[in-house]
């Protein structure tokens, strides 16, 4: 099979893959629709019919269907953002949560909600509004910019300080978070745990809105660069020998990646791991190369957490489990062999 | 094709190159040779716009710093002295990585055409499907000699390779066979500028030499102009007696 067609034969296979998930997590759920199936729901709700009860609408529209779209967008994006910043820095293991960015963010989004109140009024009405999520963006690009300055020197890139500077951004986002805890009220407080755990729970359209627009500026600047991610590991000179703007590209990649991990921060709070397990699972398929890998990670990040979602609010109905804990129990093991693989080379 | 005048390179008070002028022709294979720490890797890296520095090279009447990066590629390729040893992919696509100048999204039909006819001149073709990580160091700088050679093949006129020792790890089959793709290539009226460490295959392949010592230029012209026992002599601080290649007539050198 030619290349091209096998990447085509593989994203659709996976589209198909996604859909079917979706389909099982909209029949997922304890709410009782009367006897009806909820697709029926969904299919009358959008058809506009009359004589749907109000609960059964918010309940498939605004609670089921809401959640399980922002499942695919930050599941999709986190999964990139981990994506790229692993070809741009040439190694497995970095990824947004692991270098810092996700902490960075969380802890300027915690900031923005604890002591928001006070300088508020201050502010532009738009930035008001959007406040923490600003905030999450600014934190994950300061963390970017930290943690490149620290790792990098003359072009090129340390892993391990890059994930020793990660470590020192994740004390200090949890010393300071932990201090907002204790001066904050208690609606904050509520506010600051989801954050820490991360959940989809508040999935809003409002909020799918925005981070559907964050996806698709992010991946019309990233999808396109599998090729300049592969030139990448011959290294940034003989890159730019291949008609590569080096600068450019990390510019662009930086830039996108502290803007994706924000906003998805801003409105799931920390979900780890995302970015670290689906690249690791697409490498065993089809080696390092991102022509694949990168456009692929896009639906198997949102296939991930999708899954993992409608898992973590069925298993222990009616209540839910935070989906921090299944990403984590994935994640961790995918780390240690990682380790193990890398162990001579890191 | 290329000029560079009065080129100085400084790491804090030492100077790596210091005043070296280069000028070569359309069709001109120019090796540049000298004993270890002359700066010949440094003078490549600075004609070949790796290291950004103040003075000026114009390639084709033009400062190649002011040349769009994209453009530049297929008018010049490198071939660099340190290849990476971890590239987790199959030899067809590190091979493959020379074409990219040239296609969006998916290499075209010219491009698997080129790909593929570098790799059945540097004898890789049955190695295609292997990972690149697997693969001796001499199998290596075959792949990237088939990616940086199959990074020119284009209309272009006059164009210009840059080759930092890419004869090294080679047998000796595989050591003329390389230096043929690259005379092959400057007798299509393109460049070729190449650093060697073999006296003798700088001697019967190329046009010019440019022997180096301390960052400057001890001796340029011809291979018979150059290669004299006092020069060499001189260069390296090494006795050597020249004689004429019995079937060639090029100067052969024979140290001790």
């Amino acid at each position: 099979m030619r290349t091209q067609s096998k990447l085509y034969f593989y994203l659709t296979i996976s589209t198909v893959l996604l859909v079917i998930i979706a389909v099982l997590a909209l029949n997922t759920g304890v709410y009782d629709f009367g006897g009806n199936s909820p697709f029926k729901v969904l299919w009358q709700y959008i058809k506009g019919e009359p004589g749907i009860s109000l609960s059964d609408k918010y309940v498939i529209w605004d609670v089921r269907a809401a959640r399980i779209i922002m499942a695919i967008l930050i599941g999709s994006m986190l999964s990139v953002s981990g994506t790229s910043l692993q070809g741009l820095f040439k190694n497995p293991l970095a990824t947004g949560d692991l270098i810092g960015l996700t902490s960075g963010a969380t802890l300027l989004a915690a900031i923005a909600i604890v002591l928001g109140g006070h300088f508020k009024q201050y502010l532009p009405e738009a930035v008001q509004f959007s406040l923490v999520g600003i905030s999450a963006f600014i934190g994950s690009f300061l963390s970017m910019m930290l943690v490149y300055r620290i790792s990098t020197s003359g072009g090129k890139t340390n892993v391990v300080m890059m994930l020793l500077t990660g470590v020192a951004i994740t004390a200090i986002g949890f010393s300071i978070t932990g201090f907002l805890i204790y001066i904050s009220k208690d609606e904050q407080l509520r506010d600051l745990t989801f954050w820490n755990l991360g959940s989809l729970a508040a999935a809003t359209w409002t909020k799918n809105i925005i981070l559907a627009i964050v996806l698709i500026i992010s991946y019309i600047i990233l999808l396109p660069k599998g090729k300049a991610l592969n030139a990448m590991m011959l290294g940034e000179k003989d890159a730019q020998h291949l008609g590569i703007n080096v600068e450019r590209l990390k510019k662009q990649i930086i830039i996108t990646v502290a803007l994706m991990v924000g906003s998805c921060v801003a409105f799931s709070g920390t979900i780890g791991f995302v970015g670290l397990i689906v690249p690791y699972i697409l490498r065993l398929l089809f080696k390092s190369n991102y022509t694949f890998i990168l456009p692929l990670s896009a639906l198997y990040g949102s296939i991930l957490l999708l899954t993992a979602d409608t898992f973590s609010r069925s298993i222990v109905e009616p209540s839910e489990l935070p989906i921090g804990i299944l990403t984590a129990l994935m994640g961790g093991p995918i780390f240690i062999a990682i380790l193990v693989k890398f162990k001579k080379s890191l | 094709m290329i000029k560079a005048h009065q080129i100085s390179y400084k790491h804090k008070d030492f100077y790596i190159l210091d005043g070296v002028d280069v000028s070569l022709e359309y069709g001109e294979f120019l090796a540049i040779v000298g004993p270890n720490g002359a700066g010949k890797s440094s003078l490549l890296s600075v004609l070949a716009n790796e290291i950004k520095n103040k003075q000026k090279v114009l390639f084709k009447d033009k400062p190649i710093s002011e040349w769009n990066v994209q453009e530049l590629s297929k008018h010049k390729a490198k071939f660099s002295q340190h290849n990476s040893n971890d590239i987790p992919l199959d030899v067809k696509d590190v091979v493959m990585m020379g074409r990219y100048p040239y296609f969006d999204a998916q290499p075209g039909k010219e491009d698997t055409e080129a790909a593929d006819g570098m790799m059945n001149e540097t004898d890789i073709f049955h190695l295609k499907e292997r990972e690149y990580n697997t693969l001796s160091g001499g199998e290596k700088q075959r792949v990237h000699l088939s990616r940086v050679m199959a990074q020119l093949q284009n209309d272009i006129a006059h164009k210009l390779v840059f080759l930092d020792e890419p004869l090294n790890n080679l047998d000796i089959k595989h050591q003329y066979k390389a230096l043929e793709i690259i005379k092959n290539f400057t007798q299509k009226a393109n460049s070729a500028i190449v650093v060697l460490h073999d006296l003798n295959l700088a001697a019967q392949f190329a046009d010019k030499i440019l022997l180096m010592k301390s960052g400057k230029v001890s001796v340029y012209g011809t291979p018979q102009e150059v290669f004299t026992a006092e020069n060499i002599s001189h260069a390296y601080n090494f006795p050597c007696t020249i004689c004429g290649h019995p079937i060639t007539n090029n100067p052969m050198i024979i140290f001790g």
